[in-house]
């Protein structure tokens, strides 16, 4: 009897919930779920005179709900800042929650320099003229009297054919990375003179080397003076300090999506060799195309690693990821990790086939051999894409030290 | 001289055939004796090795095991390999800074390396502690048939994490030269589904049937299978057979491993969207290893080989899975293990009686270079490189004199959090002739 006793209780401690809490409540931002916390919650904020701001869907109409589209802060130095997250359209609500109406002053990074700013007032429309101190950079200053939500949205021109440049992995070396955009400065004149312009670069993680704020600081000078969007997500190098969300603070959102032109982009945090489990639920809404001809998917960690030994953490995670890019025909997915350039084409995925490029090749270390940094140009027409690889050595090579790949060559140096 | 010849090849013949090639005639060796893992029996005559006690060199032989085993140089030879080749990969992976294009077998020498380390130094101290005797007559092995269950304990508000189930088997096949042959396999999977919510702050909402305010996000099942054989041959210990003292670390044998191993998993995601099936298939046709007898009672094995992976997977609103045509060449296959035999029962009991069982464990330390199931070992930056690691204990307990025995064990897998399973199985005699000796 008494054995049967313990058996009933080993049954009910094993069957029970025991001692559960609602997810993150202690804040572990290794954890990628506390991190989609985090990064939504810093997609709306309460300014301190009572003003409610909120990213939302660029053809969102409802100010009720928020997306995590970008990163909002505001201090007394700088007063309320906006970083969009991504490029091509976006939308801020802006409605009075309480206090006296007055003048917000809002500032929005990470704007296309051709992007044009309407600010939208119950039925009125009004394009704005808004400089900055840098071209992706504008200041507004509003006046909201009354409760009723005033929308911020912004638009840029689509040509028919445009450029997007992809690379991962800076960490240690950020004068590289300036170099690498220095490059991709001139080439956002130069393609457009060819009517094909730069729109985006994405980062797909390892921005730092150890998680500092300082690292971030220091990326933001040299990102923030580039004249088109950069769209990122964290690597394993950018949130394995967990105490505090250093990268969502800094750039905002790791999982998110922005339609630019004919395209869809997709960023997934993969920073922690999985994603959370809420992002995996959300995979079909994330790479739904809607209306874009071209879906580009980022992360960090290659969810095809091949034999470069530096996949997933969670496989079974990575097999549902890549059975949903199937599912929704992706073109390509961008990665890093590895630093160096991968291109993995024809990844067989039921019958479907995938394509993935490794470009670590932002500037951290590539060990004794010749580096090979840069990043890939991804030039998009209609619903055709063509890819190739612009090299950027470091001062005293004399060109390029790497040779094309199958599917993927060095770039002409004219273009 | 004859004899021995023969006895070598009808202990090859299995494996020629197993391998496909033809047999192979094996020079002849003098007098090497027909091995099999380390013997249990005291050596049949007189041995002036174990008759000294004044003359306890460090690297002695072990007391009362022929032929000669030398533990603690084969352990330190171990931790000194495990070390160097753990050490030259990481080297090699710094020093080539993650670009290295096949740079997998590096990080499975790391964990491997780092696996044989930890489980030489494990051995050393319970050399210390006695270890080092004769090998166990009747040592844990797999159990014919087994059932396991992972635990798992949920720790977020209205979340679950499902326990897992899966019946293991084990049967053996020993031929008359020790050699075997054991068909392995799992069938299993959750008894109930893993429930997982969203937290993010704009779809939190009160709901009657639930205990907070994240609604459901995933709910995901698993169904998971595994067949294989694990084919093992002795090696022919001491390989030479040298007149004066011998210098030998202990006998090995090589293995085969040939296993297919399969998940499917279905989700179902938000409350809107078309439940998903996914279907993962991990082949592993060529898995070859080696295990090496460090002591009569402590082993290190490890395995290694390609790998090919195929998804196949459901378009939403169809019942049939999309499988494709081709194979992905997956990242290396690689295990590493180190097992320590300890006896719970040894001798009679204190009022000279025979005991009534003979009860035998096991302490076994892993290393599984996949994350096939979603188990990696991440720590600071090092996300993504590693399969998990394992410590277990198996008991053994057969009723004195009976043919069978139960087996009974707990062990932890580290690897993305913290894992936990028990077990409890059956064992009987090996099947085949070997089988029926033994």
């Amino acid at each position: 009897m008494r054995r049967l006793g313990w058996l009933a209780l080993s049954v009910s401690l094993s069957g029970s919930p025991g001692c559960v809490r609602p997810e993150c409540a202690d804040a572990d931002y290794g954890d990628p779920e506390c991190r989609v916390i985090a990064e939504n919650e810093l997609a709306r904020l309460r300014t301190a005179d009572g003003v409610e701001i909120r990213f939302a869907d660029p053809r969102e109409e409802d100010a009720t709900t928020w997306e995590a589209r970008g990163l909002l802060r505001e201090s007394a130095s700088e007063g309320v800042v906006a970083r969009i997250a991504g490029p091509g359209d976006f939308a801020l609500s802006l409605q009075r929650q309480a206090g006296d109406p007055g003048a917000t002053f809002l500032r929005l990074d990470n704007v296309d320099q051709d992007a044009t700013i309407t600010v939208v007032d119950g039925g009125e429309s009004l394009e704005v003229e808004a400089e900055g101190f840098v071209p992706s950079s504008r200041q507004l200053v509003f006046t909201l009297d009354d409760e009723v939500p005033l929308w911020v949205r912004g638009r840029i021109p689509c040509p028919g054919r445009y450029r997007i440049a992809a690379l991962g992995d800076i960490q240690t070396n950020p004068t590289q990375f300036a170099r690498i955009a220095e490059a991709l400065s001139t080439e956002r004149l130069r393609a457009a003179q060819l009517g094909e312009p730069l729109l985006a670069l994405m980062i797909v993680g390892d921005l730092s080397e150890a998680t500092r704020d300082e690292e971030f600081e220091a990326l933001h000078d040299i990102i923030d003076r580039l004249p088109f969007p950069v769209m990122t997500t964290p690597g394993n190098h950018d949130v394995y300090r967990p105490t505090r969300p250093y990268y969502n603070l800094s750039f905002g959102p790791g999982t998110h999506e922005a339609t630019l032109c004919n395209a869809k982009l997709v960023m997934l945090d993969t920073g922690s060799g999985a994603i959370a489990t809420s992002v995996q639920a959300r995979l079909p809404e994330l790479f739904d195309r809607d209306e874009a001809e071209v879906l580009i998917v980022g992360m960090h960690h290659p969810v095809y690693p091949g034999q470069t030994g530096a996949g997933w953490s969670r496989e079974d995670q990575a097999a549902h990821v890549m059975s949903e890019l199937a599912i929704a025909r992706a073109d390509l997915v961008v990665a890093g990790h590895a630093h160096a350039l991968h291109d993995f084409s024809g990844i067989d995925v039921g019958d479907v086939q995938l394509r993935e490029i490794i470009t670590g090749t932002g500037g951290a270390t590539q060990g004794i051999a010749d580096p090979r940094f840069g990043y890939v140009r991804i030039t998009i027409d209609g619903g055709e894409m063509d890819t190739c690889f612009v090299e950027v050595p470091p001062p005293g090579y004399d060109g390029p030290t790497g040779d094309d790949l199958p599917n993927l060559p060095n770039c002409p140096a004219s273009d | 001289m004859r004899g021995t010849t023969t006895t070598l090849r009808r202990r090859l013949l299995p494996t020629a055939i197993a391998c496909g090639i033809a047999a192979v005639t094996v020079p002849a060796r003098a007098a090497a004796p027909a091995t099999t893992e380390p013997s249990s029996d005291p050596p049949a005559g007189p041995d002036a090795r174990f008759r000294d006690p004044g003359r306890r060199p460090w690297a002695r032989c072990t007391d009362e095991v022929d032929p000669c085993m030398r533990p603690r140089p084969a352990r330190v030879l171990l931790l000194s390999l495990g070390a160097l080749g753990g050490g030259v990969a990481a080297g090699l992976l710094f020093a080539l800074g993650d670009r290295l294009a096949p740079g997998d077998p590096a990080t499975l020498l790391v964990g491997t390396g780092a696996l044989a380390g930890a489980g030489a130094l494990v051995g050393m101290a319970a050399g210390r502690l006695g270890a080092d005797q004769a090998a166990l007559s009747d040592r844990v092995r797999p159990s014919v048939a087994s059932l396991d269950w992972t635990v798992a304990q949920p720790t977020n508000l209205d979340e679950r994490e499902p326990h897992t189930l899966a019946l293991r088997w084990a049967p053996t096949w020993r031929f008359a030269d020790g050699s075997r042959v054991r068909l392995v396999g799992h069938f299993g999977g959750w008894p109930r589904p893993r429930e997982q919510v969203d937290p993010r702050p704009q779809v939190q909402a009160a709901d009657d049937g639930r205990d907070g305010t994240a609604p459901r996000s995933l709910s995901q099942r698993q169904l998971s299978a595994s067949v294989g054989l694990d084919w093992a041959v002795n090696l022919p210990y001491p390989a030479v057979r040298r007149p004066d003292r011998s210098s030998f670390l202990g006998p090995a044998d090589i293995r085969w491993r040939p296993t297919f191993e399969f998940r499917r998993d279905s989700y179902e995601l938000g409350d809107a969207s078309t439940p998903r099936t996914v279907e993962r298939t991990m082949l592993l046709p060529l898995t070859a290893g080696a295990r090496w007898y460090l002591s009569p009672r402590q082993r290190f094995t490890f395995y290694v080989g390609p790998r090919f992976d195929m998804i196949a997977y459901a378009e939403p609103g169809q019942d049939g899975l999309s499988r494709g045509r081709g194979v992905q060449l997956g990242p290396i296959y690689g295990e590493a293990w180190y097992d320590i035999d300890i006896p719970l029962t040894p001798g009679r009991r204190r009022d000279g009686q025979l005991r009534r069982a003979d009860v035998n464990a096991m302490l076994t330390m892993g290393y599984v270079h996949s994350r096939f199931d979603g188990r990696g070992f991440n720590f600071g930056p090092v996300v993504g490189f590693l399969g998990p690691f394992h410590l277990g204990w198996i008991t053994r307990v057969r009723p004195h004199g009976s043919k069978l025995a139960i087996q009974a064990g707990a062990s932890a897998r580290l690897g993305n959090g913290f894992s936990g399973t028990l077990d409890v199985g059956l064992v009987v005699p090996d099947f085949g002739p070997g089988g029926r000796r033994r």
